[in-house]
């Protein structure tokens, strides 16, 4: 029998653990999958329950094991299994595919695990779940069950589970609970393995936390500024308790999250579930007016290192997902969170027709609201347990247990109120005769305390004095009370008498050896607390020391505060205020406004230019009319120069384009012979050295591919061209892309001079026929003015002795515009001789450009090769010799006169900015507009001129456009934005400061949020936060929109004077800590953190974000001053 | 967060900036396309997951920022990546002649048995078109990996493309899953079956 007992305990106790798990994960995850895999351990534990002890024989059910067909036995009387029933049919016909992945799907999802876990206990092969898994979803289990227990005799044997009298309800009245819940269908295969979307994951916390923030994400700076470090540095144990404890019954609702309450009402690692039932009604002290009755709820004992606590929740509550969020925050207020320390006298009230009340009575005399427990001696139960919870600290007085023998007797004849002490209190409901009311008090004793009072005193200073909150009893008088003592009188006073009293409570309940024992114990606990205590703050010296040395970099050490009127920001009238005719002097305010409230759209066209350094403050109205005059000026005599070198790229780009399209139309034929001469195939290697376009390896193939294999030949070829080039292309495969090329040179080179002879059109694909190859050159030539050598060659002295002078004065003289037309005009036809040149250039003679790049220009090369005209032209004004690397500035341009390296860097960035023009922000109704794309392909294209060294890289153009939004002026975007990228270059690929940034970020959260960076730690690859990488290259110019990073962003440049040189890294560890919860509820890994943030983009609360972020600086600061 | 697949195959889409990387992964994640897509910058990746012979594979696919300079951040991925996808534009013959350069990057960075696949994407665009079909059938052949011509934007063969790389690792992993087991001969005294359960419950627990 009582094998059987402890098997029927085992599957009561399986249902148990799967209810609790299913109820858990509605809490925690909004909904349950119907799918999901405690739904599917809970069919299981059922059909055990169910199974056991079934009449199959005498039902007719051989050979099956599932209970199914006693559902369908049972339909007959029962209209729940009825349907249920039908509903099984139904499927069941349903065709073979269908049916199995309704009913076996999980075994799908958790393929082997299952099957052991099937071999192992006493749970059925899967498919037969079938039935209940449906009952469960349409909410009738419970009743179903219900119908079984209360005919079990029917359908059971004698000694079955479900015809137990308590286990039968039991397990009826377990179900309950999982068949109130709704469960959902996955809409289609692929959402269902999705992992969910930020939104998702959002929304979910913000219903998991509701009651807290009103609906929204707190912003989780629920600890003290000064707490992080200390928590981080003491151990993690204290820790708990203290967040435990600080989740006082007042406080719980504000503090702690909903959900994480309602998981702390579960068995867990900080505390041991001692009892929990559930529909114990209590009256809300606290209850507004519309509460009339006692609420049903779920009583809770628990045990943590410090001690018992007993929790009550609201039903409303324990099934979060039943109600609407709003409803729920009402029910906070009525939930108990009751220490058990802070309680003094138990107060039980039987009564024969209820199961039992317990009003607990604080040390403060208030009596907490009175719990009713339903009937079935859960009061005697959950007594009982507070007895043994006490255990060995303290115990009830008098003991509940221990005399029941003896006082059985006694308590039948005390039918006073309150009548004490009572010897004992009657066991067991059952087991009671008739009477009427019986009431008793207990008062809960701490021996430890009463043994031992100045010691108890001392360990309490010391820990007082430590700095921990730790709360402990306050010592309790424990004289008898007098029965008619309203409790509401005693108090502070009864204390003076403990130690009187401690005498007789020894010499009464407690021996000495168990004293002298207990002495021992709490010597040595005082001990390691001490020591404990003094290495934590060991620790967190030497942490607090660290944090100084590596992170006050981070921070200015001169904390600027902020006053109301801050808040607004840079408005008009402060602007005025600021402004006094146009000097702007005050500027630590200007900084200092921004920083705290930002500008008023309007100003940020006039504030910008000094926030970015390009203003100076203090400077008139004149003064900065000057400057931009200047900038203007200097920025179109930039755009001159590049754009003359773009208009060569565009050339030999549409020569390729035409010889790309040439080799298509050939390519067929091309890839079967791969040595022949007239239609070669199209060759890779030769290819990426004339096309410009989409240069993405650029270094690699200038260094390797083409040295490697031309050096060589370098010299064969200068003295002989043609026959080298045949060889070569028959030895290196070397085919018609080249081979056209080199034709194309000498045709090129040849049909400077005497250009007017080929003035038919031509296309490439008769051009690459033709033996003679001038006719395609000529093709490429025909669109543009026609110039003969002489007119070329005055252009360009012109055009270089211009630059020169220019670039020989600092700043630019103003021109009158008719010259700069007239340049202008110098510079188009310079386009067009170099065009050609430069095509003379192309393919066989590049490496030989490349390799002397250093010894003379293209020119050189070119009148070496071929006596044009040109030659003579080039030699009488002197040009050969200023010959230029790519690497000098290209703004010390000489007027047309470019290096095959430069042409070639130009025209591979030209390409990318153009690509990325194109796609930046299109959705904005700014760049919708074309014009207004070009004004930023100029910006880019103008920066990039100047920093060809730097180059373009993905991401500029990001930094421009906000900028540009702004001003709507090339040249004063240009001027910030180099200032802004004095900065931010060092952000890119090239520079360090990444890896910096994620570095601090690092330290900073480990300072700062001790819990996220354990999380981040446990996932390894966190280390490198490339989660943050665009925030940090961009300046979250792609999470927000763009109305919050003008916001950002000049508070980020507004920060550099007032708070932090790094301000990026504190909206970062924002960003960061606004989602903290999420991030650390859904145990985010690197990877989904990636996929959460960029799902997140433009969608964040810009405002508090920066707020926080303030809040972070200012944390530090004071962290730091804080010696 | 529960694992609900079987298999997890973690992708990588590689290839000149502007090739249409993120268009391919949009267009297989969502099925949408976008004209005005903005350049990738740092790193991104899109979830689906698919049904390959019953076994529910979910592919994360990270999308990769195509311009050089970022080759540091992007490469951190590749050695995770089972399968990559190289991408280029049918109509930029450089697009094409650079994916040499990325194998080349592929085989410094990745593991040396990652699957491989080829697309020549924005096969739409005809008319323009620079890199021929036959071009990129070779240049395949001469890697020894796969090649299918996709358009993201008129949805040509883009599903095509990872559900044959992800078949792919799937073939290979199992191979290879074989290949260190015993082989189940017929002779063998104990039950081959609970044995090959075991094996490969344990493999999968290495794969996930």
């Amino acid at each position: 029998m009582a094998h059987e007992k402890d098997f029927k305990e085992k599957l009561i106790a399986a249902v148990k653990k799967e209810v609790k798990q299913v109820m858990e994960e509605s809490v925690t995850r909004k909904f349950v999958h119907e799918e999901s895999g405690s739904v599917t351990s809970l069919c299981g534990a059922v059909e055990a329950c169910l199974s056991q002890g079934l009449r199959r024989r005498a039902l007719g059910l051989f050979k099956t094991s599932s209970t199914t067909a006693l559902l369908h036995k049972i339909a007959k009387h029962s209209p729940e299994a009825a349907r249920i029933s039908k509903r099984v049919q139904e499927l069941e016909n349903v065709d073979n595919g269908n049916r199995r992945s309704s009913s076996s799907s999980d075994s799908l999802t958790k393929p082997q695990l299952k099957k052991h876990a099937s071999l192992s206990s006493v749970i059925a092969p899967l498919p037969k779940y079938l039935w209940i898994r449906l009952a469960l979803f349409e909410k009738q289990l419970a009743k179903i069950i219900d119908y079984l227990v209360s005919n079990a005799n029917r359908y059971y044997e004698k000694d079955a589970l479900v015809a137990d009298p308590d286990y039968g309800t039991i397990l009826s009245s377990l179900l309950v609970g999982p068949c109130a819940l709704d469960y959902t269908r996955m809409r289609s295969l692929d959402n269902f393995c999705t992992d969910p979307p930020a939104d998702e994951l959002v929304q979910r916390h913000r219903i998991s936390s509701a009651g807290v923030g009103g609906g929204s994400t707190p912003p989780s700076n629920r600890r003290h500024p000064m707490q992080p470090n200390f928590r981080r540095s003491l151990n993690a144990s204290s820790e708990d308790t203290l967040s435990s404890s600080c989740c006082s019954r007042s406080s719980a609702h504000q503090l702690g999250i909903a959900r994480d309450y309602v998981e702390s009402l579960h068995q867990n690692s900080r505390a041991t579930l001692l009892f929990g039932k559930n529909n114990v009604t209590v009256m809300p002290s606290n209850a507004s007016s519309n509460v009339q009755e006692p609420m049903p709820g779920y009583l809770s004992l628990h045990q943590t290192a410090h001690g018992l606590t007993i929790k009550w929740t609201p039903n409303q509550l324990m099934n979060g997902f039943v109600d609407e969020t709003q409803d729920k925050s009402v029910y906070w207020d009525y939930a108990l969170h009751v220490r058990l320390d802070e309680i003094v006298y138990v107060h039980c009230h039987q009564e024969s027709d209820t199961g039992g009340t317990v009003i607990l009575v604080g040390q403060d005399g208030v009596q907490r609201p009175p719990i009713h427990f339903p009937k079935g001696g859960h009061m005697l139960a959950f007594l009982s347990c507070i007895e043994t919870g006490l255990l060995p600290r303290g115990r009830l007085d008098p003991p509940l247990w221990s005399q029941r023998s003896s006082g059985g007797g006694a308590v039948g004849k005390n039918n006073n109120k309150r009548r004490r002490p009572l010897p004992a209190l009657a066991p067991d409901t059952t087991d009671t005769n008739t009477e009427t009311t019986r009431d008793y008090v207990f008062r809960i004793i701490d021996n430890s305390d009463h043994t031992d009072m100045p010691k108890r005193t001392e360990l309490m200073d010391t820990r007082a004095h430590l700095g921990g909150s730790l709360k402990t009893r306050v010592q309790l008088a424990s004289t008898s009370t007098s029965s008619d003592s309203s409790c509401k009188s005693f108090s502070i006073e009864q204390q003076h008498s403990a130690s009187a009293t401690a005498d007789e409570v020894c010499s009464g309940g407690v021996g000495t050896p168990p004293v002298a024992c207990i002495r021992a114990v709490c010597d040595s606990m005082k001990r390691q607390i001490i020591s404990r205590a003094f290495y934590g703050w060991l620790a967190y010296c030497r942490h607090l020391s660290t944090v100084r040395t590596h992170l006050s970099g981070l921070v200015n050490a001169n904390i600027v505060l902020s006053d109301e009127r801050d808040e607004q920001g840079i408005t008009e009238e402060r602007w005025s205020e600021v402004c006094v005719d146009g000097v702007v002097s005050d500027y630590a305010e200007v900084y200092r406004l921004t920083y705290f409230g930002g500008i008023a759209h309007s100003l940020r066209k006039e504030i910008w230019p000094y926030l970015l350094g390009h203003y100076k403050f203090g400077t008139t109205q004149q003064q900065r009319n000057e400057l931009a005059e200047e900038t203007k000026q200097a920025y179109e005599n930039t755009m001159s120069e590049w754009l003359a070198v773009e208009a060569i790229v565009r050339q030999r780009d549409k020569e390729n384009q035409a010889q790309a399209h040439a080799k298509l139309s050939t390519g067929s034929a091309a890839s079967t012979s791969v040595n022949d001469n007239t239609t070669p195939p199209p060759p890779p290697h030769s290819q990426q050295e004339h096309h410009l376009s989409n240069e993405v390896f650029e270094d690699e193939l200038l260094s390797d591919d083409e040295h490697e294999s031309m050096d060589e030949e370098e010299e064969a070829c200068l003295t002989e061209a043609q026959p080298v080039k045949k060889t070569r292309r028959n030895t290196i495969k070397y085919e018609s892309g080249d081979d056209e090329n080199e034709d194309e040179n000498e045709a090129t080179v040849a049909g400077v001079t005497p250009i007017g002879k080929y003035d038919h059109d031509d296309d490439g694909e008769e051009a690459q026929r033709s033996p003679d190859n001038r006719e395609f050159c000529c093709s490429n030539i025909e669109h543009e003015p026609v110039n003969n050598g002489e007119s070329i060659c005055d252009y360009d002295n012109d055009l270089v002795n211009d630059t020169v002078e220019q670039n020989q004065e600092q700043i630019f003289p103003p021109d009158d515009t008719c010259y700069t037309e007239e340049m202008k005009d110098f510079i188009h036809n310079v386009i067009v001789t170099n065009a050609s040149v430069d095509m003379s250039n192309l393919g066989g003679d590049e490496s030989r450009n490349v390799g002397r790049a250093s010894g003379g220009g293209n020119l050189d090369a070119v009148t070496e090769e071929n006596n044009s005209s040109l030659d003579t032209c080039i030699e009488t004004h002197g040009l050969a010799s200023p010959a230029r690397s790519a690497c000098a500035s290209p703004a010390s341009s000489n007027g047309g006169v470019y290096t095959q390296e430069l042409l070639e860097t130009f025209g591979l960035n030209l390409h990318r900015i153009e690509k990325d023009v194109q796609r930046c922000d299109r959705n904005y109704w700014y760049f919708t507009e074309k014009e207004n794309l070009d004004k930023l392909r100029n910006v880019m294209c103008t920066y990039v001129w100047e920093h060809l060294d730097i180059g373009y890289m993905q991401g500029m153009c990001d930094l421009v456009a906000p900028l540009l939004v702004i001003f709507n002026e090339e040249s004063v975007t240009y001027a910030c934005f180099c200032h802004l990228m004095e900065r931010m270059v060092e952000n890119f690929p090239n520079g360090q400061q990444m890896d910096c940034h994620f570095a601090n970020m690092r330290s900073l959260i480990q300072i700062l949020d001790a819990e996220m960076y354990e999380l981040m730690h446990q996932h390894g690859d966190y280390t490198h936060f490339y989660f943050c990488y665009r925030w940090f290259l961009l300046d979250f110019k792609r999470e927000l929109v763009y109305a919050d990073v003008n916001a950002t962003w000049e508070v980020i440049w507004a920060a550099q004077q007032v708070a932090s040189q790094h301000f990026v890294l504190f909206i970062a560890l924002a960003l960061l800590e606004t989602y903290r919860d999420i991030i650390l509820s859904n145990g985010m890994d690197f990877t989904d953190i990636i996929k959460f943030f960029n799902e997140m983009a433009e969608r964040h609360d810009s405002k508090s974000v920066l707020r926080l972020a303030r809040e972070l600086v200012l944390q530090l600061q004071l962290l730091i001053e804080n010696k | 967060m529960a694992k609900t697949y079987d298999y997890l195959f973690k992708l990588l889409l590689i290839g000149d900036s502007g090739v249409g990387k993120t268009c391919v992964l949009f267009r297989f994640s969502e099925d949408a396309f976008n004209t005005t897509f903005i350049s990738t910058i740092g790193i991104d990746f899109k979830i689906r997951t698919i049904d390959l012979d019953g076994k529910k594979i979910k592919l994360q696919i990270w999308d990769t920022a195509g311009q050089e300079r970022f080759r540091t951040i992007t490469t951190a991925y590749y050695r995770g990546a089972m399968g990559i996808m190289l991408v280029y534009d049918i109509t930029n013959e450089k697009s094409f002649e650079n994916i040499k350069n990325w194998i080349r990057n592929i085989e410094e960075n990745a593991s040396a048995d990652v699957e491989k696949m080829l697309l020549g994407n924005k096969c739409e665009l005809e008319d323009k078109r620079q890199v021929s079909k036959e071009r990129g059938e070779q240049l395949a052949i001469e890697y020894g990996i796969k090649f299918i011509e996709t358009s993201a934007k008129n949805s040509i063969r883009v599903e095509d493309a990872f559900f044959t790389l992800a078949r792919d690792i799937k073939a290979k992993m199992e191979k290879k899953l074989e290949a260190s087991n015993p082989p189940k001969g017929g002779h063998q005294l104990r039950p081959s079956e609970p044995q090959k359960k075991t094996t490969s419950w344990l493999s999968r627990c290495t794969i996930l």
